[in-house]
């Protein structure tokens, strides 16, 4: 959520936003942040992903309704409709990709904890749960059953490391602030603390960035 | 003379060696046996180190052996490390051919003949897929197939380049049949070029049957 819907929703011509539209921006809000953030983003529990199948699938028979008629003109609507299908099409295939590959890549952390569970769709933990246990399966026939029993786990800590490996929380990203806030970022030497306004763009760990985006103040780019 | 972890560090050599490889070398079943004989054969030692102690040792009173426990103990932990990022690096590539949708046994099979499981574990030109492998394959790819299958109108496997143009110019590189489109069949031949719905051609492309042009 950004200023303008903020600024929208006491608007009283905000209704006037076709809730398909408010959608696609949702969408698009969604793709960048989750592209763009190192770790795992909180699936969106609005529903915003059964309307946006359902705007697909009317899409869709609305092609294949006015594919039959011959007309010059429909044929013109016809092509932009299709155009525009395939680009919403892309956004929630590199969207669901993007959240698939961070998945996969620290599969345990996110299923060590119920809050990092919550994160992910009910689909996607069902395939994280399956993705692991395949994994662990192959290990163990390729190798691990003919380990001693007290080196077969996947989660130990020993030496105060664990085998879990999980996201770099600290790496650096881009943020457009949204509000006149005061954003706080540590460095390596010395924390830093400026006071900055709307439509500033700055570069900071994501540890740091993470509460202005979840309280709103600003948006990954 | 050879030392604790040398094996694994051959192994973590194949790995990254095979990180920048388009296909997957052979699987090194001697190495991963030898590496797991090697932590069997360290847990039996550190058993039988321990053993005249009777769970009442005391590392400052008989610092060599606590030294050889300690030394013992990390090359296990070493060996395993090795191992899992050994057959992790595997799995990966193995995952990205199965999204790419290339049909990975077939490829292993073509590149020896025979994917049975007793001649690929010599390792010796035949399958480079282990058994264990194969079979991790078959699971993967019925899971991506559940996992895609909620999703029937994005299609996941397809393109992640944002789309420009909804036609395409492609030409045909290998004899492919007929395709069905909405605009009717057409017969893909060899060498011939056609003007066709990027969407619909997808697949193929990805296959090597088809290349886009311009």
């Amino acid at each position: 959520m950004d200023i303008d819907d903020i600024l929208r929703e006491v608007d009283p011509t905000f209704h006037a936003i076709p809730q398909e539209k408010r959608d696609l921006q949702e969408l698009t809000r969604a793709w960048i942040a989750e592209r763009c953030a190192p770790e795992l983003l909180p699936w969106p529990a609005n529903g915003l992903f059964e309307r946006i199948d359902d705007n697909i699938k009317r899409q869709i028979e609305k092609v294949e309704e006015m594919t039959g008629d011959m007309d010059p003109k429909t044929n013109f609507a016809l092509i932009v409709i299709q155009t525009e299908l395939e680009r919403y099409r892309y956004l929630v295939r590199s969207y669901l990709r993007a959240r698939i590959a961070k998945i996969d890549r620290h599969t345990l952390h996110y299923l060590s904890t119920d809050d990092l569970r919550s994160r992910l769709s009910e689909m996607e933990l069902a395939y994280a749960t399956h993705h692991q246990a395949l994994l662990h399966n192959h290990y163990l026939s390729s190798f691990l059953s003919s380990f001693p029993a007290n080196l077969q786990n996947l989660n130990d800590a020993s030496a105060g490391i664990s085998m879990i490996e999980t996201p770099d929380l600290e790496s650096a990203v881009f943020i457009r602030v949204l509000k006149n806030t005061l954003v706080q970022g540590r460095g390596v030497d010395t924390d830093d603390a400026v006071e900055s306004d709307e439509s500033d763009i700055m570069i900071l760990r994501w540890a740091d960035a993470k509460p202005l985006v979840e309280a709103g103040s600003a948006e990954l780019v | 003379m050879p030392m604790y972890g040398d094996l694994g560090n051959k192994l973590v050599q194949h790995a990254k060696r095979t990180q920048n490889l388009a296909h997957l070398p052979p699987y090194q079943t001697e190495l991963v046996r030898a590496v797991t004989r090697e932590v069997r054969d360290l847990d039996k030692d550190v058993a039988s180190l321990l053993e005249p102690f009777q769970g009442s040792f005391d590392p400052s009173a008989d610092q060599a052996t606590a030294c050889t426990l300690l030394v013992n103990h990390l090359s296990m932990r070493r060996n395993k490390r090795c191992l899992l990022a050994y057959h992790r690096t595997r799995t990966d590539k193995l995952e990205e051919l199965v999204w790419k949708g290339s049909d990975v046994l077939d490829l292993a099979g073509q590149q020896g003949g025979g994917t049975n499981g007793a001649s690929a574990a010599d390792g010796g030109g035949s399958s480079s897929l282990s058994p264990q492998e194969e079979d991790y394959v078959r699971q993967y790819g019925d899971l991506l197939a559940a996992y895609k299958g909620q999703w029937t109108d994005i299609d996941l496997t397809g393109s992640l380049e944002p789309p420009r143009d909804l036609f395409i110019d492609v030409r045909v590189l290998k004899d492919a049949g007929e395709i069905q489109t909405e605009y009717g069949a057409i017969n893909l031949t060899k060498n011939s070029q056609f003007y066709v719905r990027q969407g619909d051609v997808e697949r193929l492309i990805a296959q090597g049957y088809l290349q886009k042009l311009g």
